[in-house]
């Protein structure tokens, strides 16, 4: 449950008067950078704590801890989380071979569902990022060097996902 | 490798057969193509060319109808690889650039098929593409 009274909190010896929603409002411009450990779900897209943070308050991400970030925005309500770690990343690596009958993962339909109609990039199972044009997705992988396994648009309904036009 | 199925959100239907090809070299972002041996060519969206830098200004235009819609395509010869775990088939197979282009995934086609032996289980949702020249 989000926290809708202002909460007033202590960054590098500043105090933000911070509110839930308008992290909301402010994250919605901004594409989530790639997560390297810890999350917080803003909006239904996954955020670092520290993008989250400093784009809220205008901080410099050095002057403040990840956990002080995350501590402060589930404060606000956001569920957080933690980034399975390595095994699923060294799946993506292309050495040492993998055996002949692997198979890779992919996002589940639960993963997929708040990014109906975006197109999204993917790495094993999980969404890399989400934007509603293609170019933008492209574009954020360039700036962030990241290399997905998969880009498509999350299908709205049976037809766009089969091919089909409606009747 | 198997390819697994794609699993959809919401009236989507079943999970569908996709591979992810890296078109043209762009490989940060491999496009999606559907499996679809109902469809005679690979078909993408126009956007996809752009995006690879394949250009299309002298390309033959073609009116095609996909899945009972008529779009546009234009026709290029584009380098397109599969990665499959350490091995990868590249091949150079005539693609349609489509617009307008508003379904989830490219159409892998028969002739996209060509160089492959495919084998789809639909019930354990998996696909094996093995390269014929291997």
């Amino acid at each position: 449950m989000l926290e809708t009274s202002p909460k007033t909190v202590t960054i590098a010896k500043r105090r933000f008067e911070l509110r839930a929603d308008r992290v909301e409002r402010t994250l919605r411009q901004a594409l989530p950078e790639p997560i390297t450990s810890h999350y917080v779900v803003i909006g239904h897209r996954r955020y670092p704590p520290k993008q989250a943070i400093s784009l809220v308050t205008g901080l410099d991400r050095a002057d403040f801890t990840t956990h002080q970030a995350r501590r402060i925005l589930t404060g606000l309500g956001f569920p957080a989380g933690r980034r399975p770690g390595q095994p699923a990343a060294k799946t993506h690596e292309r050495s040492p071979a993998p055996k002949s009958r692997s198979t890779r993962r992919r996002p589940s339909a639960e993963t997929l569902e708040p990014f109906i109609g975006q197109w999204v990039a993917t790495r094993d199972a999980e969404v890399l990022v989400a934007a509603p044009e293609p170019r933008t997705v492209v574009g954020w992988l360039a700036e962030h060097r990241q290399r997905a396994d998969s880009m498509f648009r999350v299908p709205s309904d049976e037809l766009q996902a089969s091919g089909a036009a409606p009747w | 490798m198997r390819h697994s199925f794609q699993a959809l959100p919401g009236h989507t239907g079943r999970a569908r057969p996709v591979v992810d090809l890296v078109v043209e070299g762009l490989d940060l972002a491999p496009q999606a193509c559907l499996l679809d041996t109902g469809a005679s060519d690979v078909r993408m969206a126009e956007h996809v060319a752009e995006l690879a830098g394949t250009d299309l200004t002298d390309a033959t235009e073609h009116k095609i109808v996909v899945g009972g819609l008529q779009t546009t395509g234009r026709a290029a010869t584009v380098q397109l690889e599969l990665r499959q775990g350490k091995d990868s088939h590249t091949w150079a197979p005539t693609v349609y650039f489509c617009d307008p282009w508003p379904w989830a995934f490219g159409l892998l086609g028969l002739a996209g098929l060509d160089p492959f032996l495919v084998s789809i289980d639909t019930y354990e949702e998996w696909a094996e593409l093995h390269p014929r020249n291997r």
